[in-house]
């Protein structure tokens, strides 16, 4: 609890220390938000950093964008959007039952704590680690470039965020009205479809936005596994440089077409983020 | 709560074996690997520990890698856990518009880091970048060139991942704050009227699980560090950003040398473990 003295000067200080935090946080957003509205020829020539002010903003890069570059944009956005779904919809559906089986049950032969650091390892483990072998698996398999591989490879390492938070959500909800239900003589499944899953909705969702978002951002296996027809948007971004030297202009537009959409879904998560950022280690 | 039941391994055995399936697999095919000489596409030879012997003793890359990441491990963990905890304090206290501020400070976390690191390209480019053109203007003539010298580009780095990861440690630092029980405030604010103290004698301990979690969980993800160097720097100047997991994709994936990447890879391994397994005892009572 905080109990301070409120003079004026520590008011002040400490709204001057809030600004500065903010504006450190927002600053690469408001260059990159300026500088896709610069004219190519001015951006190399003259630093700048305010509109109007230093140079006359212009539509032409997001222009481009949505219209002699869109093909490519929103093939890698479709892959995107099809991979963090696709990967999102088994990490949940595994990780939702996962951690109710290890927040209701008693497992005797593996312990239940166990258990949990099994799911809890695979975050420790360098995604580098399995890059290779999961390379050649999907080349023997003959999946290489195909969405369905990077589906498979973002599930595996979104689930122990699923798994872990859910487990700790589903530990905190009353086990009274399943036990009630099962008396009634309820299944463990209805008592979970019926009672537990829809008491921890609104968690659930909570943790798909965290899947989708880790999913839509994950580059290395992204640019193993593909080359061409499956790449999603941050491969495609990867493509912004070497061609003809940093393209500040299109950089900027594109970056900011792959970053949007998981950092706005990520604000409808809020209450779970940091539950599910520490494994339900440090409640939010 | 019957436990006789079967039906409860349903519940967690399709996750076990998913996850079984798609690391245990890999990583016994990357264990075979490694005791390899194995280029993708052409035949492979048992050489023993030959690809361990290289890594350790004859490859000056291996040790720079390793020593580019213990650096970024380091500044990272430090920078972004002491100043998530100077704003959490700063944030711990009725203010207007908090919401706001931890809307505003969660967006960073979500940012891809590849599209970060070429975000952080155009920052720091020396003729016309942000934080040049900052410079400029603060009457310096000459700042630093920061992909062409070493230490400003390496500097670079650990900048967009402090920008990057500081967020994650204010919001849980502050919501561990925030859990923290009045009555005992209550009750010291008596005795001292010291903030200091407060914070010293009071505060540090009762937070100390919470930044231990914290402090591990950075330390996992900033020993991954591959995306922004990747895309900000290729691992340049030389090889003054190359991070140990960026020469393993360099070695397996651009040089087609699997067999000595896998090698590499189960160092790597060897080393998270070793980690992981001092603080397995503390990490385990936290899921309790």
């Amino acid at each position: 609890m905080y109990q301070g003295r409120s003079t004026l000067i520590g008011k002040i200080a400490l709204w001057v220390v809030i600004l500065i935090a903010v504006s450190w946080a927002i600053f690469p957003f408001y260059w990159a938000i300026v500088t896709s509205f610069k004219q190519p020829g001015v951006i190399m020539t003259t630093p700048s950093l305010v509109p109007w002010l230093q140079f006359t903003p212009t539509l032409a890069n997001w222009n481009d964008e949505f219209t002699q570059r869109w093909p490519e944009i929103s093939r890698a956005l479709s892959n995107s959007l099809i991979v963090s779904t696709g990967a999102t919809a088994i990490a949940i559906t595994l990780g939702t039952m996962a951690g109710y089986g290890l927040a209701r049950f008693r497992f005797r032969r593996w312990k239940n704590k166990d258990m949990t650091m099994w799911f809890l390892s695979q975050r420790f483990l360098p995604p580098m680690a399995t890059a290779i072998p999961f390379f050649l698996v999907m080349k023997f398999l003959n999946l290489l470039d195909t969405q369905l591989a990077l589906i498979l490879v973002n599930a595996t390492f979104t689930m122990p965020f699923a798994v872990l938070t859910l487990r700790d959500v589903f530990k905190e909800l009353p086990k009274e009205m399943e036990e009630s239900a099962w008396v009634d003589g309820a299944s463990h499944f209805q008592a979970f479809f019926r009672i537990a899953l829809p008491l921890a909705a609104p968690a659930i969702a909570a943790a798909a936005v965290i899947c989708f978002a880790f999913s839509w951002n994950e580059f290395l296996f992204a640019l193993i596994l593909t080359y061409r027809n499956a790449q999603p948007i941050t491969v495609v971004i990867a493509g912004v440089e070497h061609t003809q030297g940093v393209q500040f202009w299109f950089v900027a537009t594109r970056l900011l077409i792959a970053i949007l959409p998981p950092a706005l879904l990520a604000l409808t998560a809020q209450r779970y983020i940091v539950r599910g950022l520490t494994f339900g280690a440090v409640k939010g | 709560m019957p436990e006789r039941s079967r039906v409860k391994y349903l519940f967690v055995l399709p996750g076990i074996i998913w996850v079984l399936c798609f690391t245990i697999f890999p990583l016994l095919y990357s264990l075979r690997l490694a005791f390899f000489h194995a280029r993708l596409g052409k035949s492979e030879t048992f050489i023993w520990l030959e690809n361990f012997r290289r890594a350790l003793f004859d490859d000056y890359r291996f040790w720079n890698s390793m020593g580019v990441t213990v650096f970024f491990v380091v500044c990272s963990v430090v920078c972004t856990v002491s100043l998530g905890l100077a704003l959490a304090l700063l944030f711990n206290r009725p203010l207007r518009g908090q919401r706001l501020f931890r809307a505003l400070f969660t967006t960073p976390l979500f940012t891809a880091p590849i599209a970060l690191g070429y975000l952080g390209l155009t920052i720091f480019h020396e003729q016309v970048g942000a934080v040049n053109t900052v410079l400029f203007a603060l009457g310096i003539e000459h700042p630093p060139a920061w992909f062409s010298s070493i230490w400003p580009a390496r500097i670079a780095i650990v900048l967009v991942d402090i920008w990057q990861w500081t967020p994650f440690c204010f919001l849980v630092l502050l919501a561990g704050l925030q859990a923290l029980p009045d009555e005992i405030y209550e009750a010291a604010w008596l005795d001292t009227s010291s903030s200091w103290d407060i914070f010293r004698y009071i505060t540090l301990p009762l937070l100390t699980p919470v930044l231990f979690t914290v402090s591990i969980l950075r330390m996992v993800e900033a020993f991954k560090m591959l995306d922004i160097p990747f895309s900000m720097t290729s691992g340049g100047p030389g090889a003054a950003t190359q991070t140990y997991s960026f020469y393993i994709y360099l070695t397996g994936l651009r040089n087609f040398n699997a067999g000595y990447a896998s090698a590499l890879a189960y160092i790597l391994l060897f080393v998270m473990l070793l980690i992981s397994l001092s603080f397995f005892n503390r990490l385990r009572q936290l899921y309790e």
